[in-house]
């Protein structure tokens, strides 16, 4: 046995306290699959043959998150290894470190997406050998292998990686991913993420001239640039029962029965956290890591169209949803154009239910709309908190700008 | 709780085991046909999946035991439907009456009630319903006396009428493009339609009956406490998919040791069939059912098809992954599966083997894109056959339970309000079941 250095034995033994069972980092499987694209073919449209392939890295583990009324609760949650990482960092790097959501996954359709999972193991609960998984909510035909079921697929246990593969060619729109295991307790801690898939269509440089101000992009493959937007926002509705969280660092018993959230959040944050642009919960609990990296300030010039792409993942609550002031209209539902054949079947209304596991495409149209701050918001009130704090909760900030903007 | 999730998991793998080797098993939509139906409202037990016994209220069909759901009535269109109701239950309960949403009926005998003629609780007093099974579609019926307190106890159940003028259409299109054909014997004969129109055929029908429960009220009534119930505090704990909790929903129908739950839940189907499945939510809470597998197409709600104008067929339908089911609702979608665009060739076969019926075709011969990780790196789920192929059978770890025979694909289908999936404060349980797509060479019944 060759000797070790001080500082060799030491990060082994730390190593060691990290991965609970796992007694050595060479045990762990850390292999990150990632083809090249060489195949020569443009699959997702964009003049580029050699960038069709997405290769994603994701930790599964815990942490700690802030919520707006300065609580701070024990989660579960993704987080994303940087390229780069050497494999033996993966662990010390990522543990304790939880982002609420999950790191946001956006594809061209027509790419393929090679998900590499690791289970970095929940370090303040060593009492917990849960397994992870990735289910990408709703995409169309999914194989079983690769939609996270714990009942009907492998999961991964602590310390190994395990690939997730999908393609996208047909599946433009707004999805969400979160793990399946234990799906109740590990969705309620945080284990929740957006994912969506541009279309195709947003290569298509005409079509997006026709907007007045040129299009950014279009929400669906609508053929004719209804769906087109200058703006865009993510927003992924969710809450959390504090006393669930509270029981969970605690290693008591979780109450099942008794769930109901008593914070509600969009992108992790309650208001008026949610118009906060800076990075938010670096709480010495999460490392300093910040735990809610994503605001959902929202701010587009008079004449735009603004593309909400909402979610709801909530655990325990349906939400319905208003923006007061400016026009709003469905365009499409659960990932899919809203549209039979050649019948549209978009419609204008000021409020949309959104129950757990379903997500809306939302066109916002600022014509005529004077300058000023709007608010998206739930208009279940009993939503719009933060724990015992009013005014807050499901609710944000829609800025209207003068047609020229809104200057620096 | 992972002691008792794996607990609760070997509770289905005995059933599960039949189902596989036992075809018969698989839930068609089970109940009785006819025009004339004799329902008696009787006191009974139920089995929750955390093993509590609760009484319940709930419709026999004459002098059978009451059973949750109650019986689902299929009928005809245009036939005049006469539903007789006698009232055995105890004499706390008060009377019973019943309500056919969607109907227009007409009742007579027994005595008035506030909303339609009502069955004191004499055992012998007839109330009779009569009306037109006017529209094909899913419908629901239940007690329209203290329905805040009769609904909750389980006096529920659903109708089916089937349409009387299914015209087969040729432009019935059974193989989906980019598709391998496939045998499909039935589809487009019209013997097998929603509603009166080719664009509503289905292979299977499958019935999703969503209700939840309070037990304490059940607890109370039992004990004949019955001025303590308080059904404006109400607080479910527990969920139904067809009257049974997870596991329960996968167990077999009609099995013994659930005398008064006969409907189970799993749903087995091949690629490329259409699957018909007809939501219904009764209780306190809407449901959004979640599809794992595919979108469904939602062609109807409450009896009514999406449709623009009539013969157009359900040009008015959308495509969901999730659907809100609101309590008294009915919904019926079109579910199919067939692997399509999933970059990979889901039979595993080399490029020069012959096609499966409806196999994508631009992916046969694909790569699997992935090492999968070792054995020792994962958990293997007890309805992973081992292979990621439809229909691969791969080497499974010792203590495996090794249910799935045939090599199929489990598509879990449940409640996103994801708190309903517990038995009280037992994770899992309550709104879940399984869609199982299982390939060609395992033989399903013909339906």
């Amino acid at each position: 046995m060759k000797p070790r250095s001080a500082w060799g034995i030491a990060a082994l033994v730390l190593v060691g306290l990290f991965v609970g069972a796992w007694p050595c980092l060479a045990q762990l499987n850390l292999m990150v699959q990632c083809p090249a694209d060489t195949d020569g073919i443009d699959a997702d449209g964009d003049g580029n043959p050699a960038n069709d392939i997405v290769c994603k890295h994701i930790t599964a583990g815990d942490g700690f998150v802030t919520m707006a009324d300065g609580t701070v609760m024990y989660t579960f949650g993704f987080s994303e290894v940087p390229d780069g990482t050497p494999p033996g960092q993966v662990f010390a790097l990522r543990q304790v470190k939880s982002e609420l959501p999950g790191p946001t996954i956006v594809l061209r359709e027509g790419q393929e997406l090679y998900l590499n999972l690791t289970n970095v193991g929940m370090i303040n609960r060593p009492d917990l050998f849960d397994t992870h998984s990735v289910h990408w909510h709703g995409i169309p035909n999914s194989g079983s292998i690769f939609d996270g079921l714990p009942e009907s697929a492998p999961t991964v246990k602590i310390g190994a990686t395990f690939p997730y593969y999908y393609a996208t060619l047909g599946k433009e729109g707004t999805y969400f991913y979160h793990c399946h295991v234990e799906v109740v307790e590990h969705m309620q801690m945080g284990m929740i993420a957006h994912i969506y898939v541009l279309p195709r269509q947003d290569q298509d440089t005409a079509l997006k001239n026709s907007g007045s101000p040129p299009f950014v992009g279009f929400a669906y493959n609508d053929g004719d640039g209804s769906t087109g937007y200058h703006v865009s926002k993510a927003l992924q509705l969710a809450g959390f029962d504090s006393r669930f969280h509270a029981q969970h660092i605690a290693i008591q018993n979780l109450p099942f029965a008794q769930l109901s959230d008593d914070y509600h959040f969009i992108n992790g944050r309650g208001y008026p956290d949610t118009v906060n642009p800076n990075p938010l919960g670096a709480s010495p609990e999460n490392n300093g890591h910040f735990s809610q990296p994503m605001d959902t300030r929202i701010q587009a010039n008079q004449g735009e169209r603004i593309l909400l792409r909402v979610h709801n993942i909530s655990t325990t609550h349906l939400f319905t949803v208003r923006v007061l002031g400016i026009p709003m209209r469905v365009v499409g539902l659960d990932g899919k154009l809203l549209r039979n054949g050649s019948r549209d079947l978009f419609y204008e209304t000021s409020s949309l239910t959104i129950g757990g596991g379903q997500a809306a495409d939302l066109l916002l149209d600022t014509t005529g709309v004077e300058p000023g701050t709007y608010f998206f918001y739930t208009t279940n009130l009993d939503d719009l908190i933060n724990g015992q704090q009013e005014r807050g909760g499901i609710m944000t900030e829609i800025v209207v700008c003068p047609p020229s903007g809104c200057g620096v | 709780m992972r002691k008792r999730r794996w607990f609760g998991m070997a509770l289905a793998a005995a059933a599960l085991w039949a189902i596989i080797m036992e075809p018969s098993a698989w839930a068609k939509i089970l109940g009785v046909q006819g025009t004339s139906f004799q329902l008696v409202a009787k006191q009974d037990r139920i089995t929750l999946g955390d093993g509590d016994s609760v009484v319940m209220w709930g419709f026999a069909l004459g002098d059978g035991r009451m059973q949750y759901p109650g019986p689902t009535l299929i009928v005809n269109q245009g036939d005049t439907i006469t539903v007789s109701l006698k009232n055995a239950l105890p004499a706390t309960a008060g009377n019973v009456s019943i309500l056919f949403p969607g109907h227009d009926v007409a009742a007579s005998g027994g005595v008035a009630g506030v909303l339609t003629q009502e069955a004191p609780p004499d055992g012998t007093t007839t109330v009779t319903y009569t009306f037109t099974a006017g529209k094909p579609g899913t419908y629901v019926y239940h007690s329209g006396t203290r329905p805040d307190l009769q609904v909750e106890m389980g006096l529920l159940g659903v109708i089916v009428v089937r349409p009387t003028n299914p015209t087969p259409n040729s432009d019935c299109p059974p193989v989906p493009d980019g598709h391998n054909a496939g045998p499909n014997p039935s589809l487009c004969t019209g013997t097998k339609f929603a509603y009166n129109h080719s664009d509503t055929a289905y292979d299977r029908e499958f019935l999703m009956v969503m209700t939840d429960m309070d037990p304490r009220v059940h607890r109370l009534v039992e004990f004949g406490r019955m001025n303590e119930i308080d059904t404006t505090s109400f607080f479910q704990t527990v969920w139904f998919a067809n009257g049974r909790n997870f596991p329960d929903t996968i167990a077999n129908a009609q099995v013994p040791w659930l005398p008064t739950q006969p409907y189970n839940a799993l749903f087995l189907m091949h690629p490329g069939e259409r699957i018909l499945v007809r939501m219904a939510t009764l209780g306190r809470d809407p449901h959004p059912l979640h599809f794992h597998g595919n979108h469904v197409r939602v062609i109807a709600k409450d009896g009514r098809l999406l449709s623009s104008s009539s013969g157009k067929g359900p040009d008015l339908s959308y495509e969901r992954y999730t659907v809100v089911v609101n309590p008294g609702e009915t919904v019926d979608a079109i579910f199919t599966w067939t692997g399509a665009l999933m970059g990979w060739d889901i039979y595993g076969h080399a490029p020069g083997d012959d096609l499966a019926p409806y196999e994508f075709v631009a992916d046969h011969g694909a790569n699997f894109p992935v090492i999968l990780p070792s054995r020792d790196d994962v958990v293997f789920g007890l309805l992973y056959s081992g292979s990621p192929f439809l229909g691969g059978e791969g080497s499974l770890p010792p203590e495996h339970a090794g249910l799935n025979v045939g090599g199929g694909f489990f598509y879990m289908w449940h409640s996103h309000t994801e708190k309903e999936l517990a038995n009280n404060n037992i994770f899992p349980g309550g709104l879940i079941t399984f869609l199982g797509v299982v390939p060609w060479d395992v033989p399903l019944e013909a339906e």
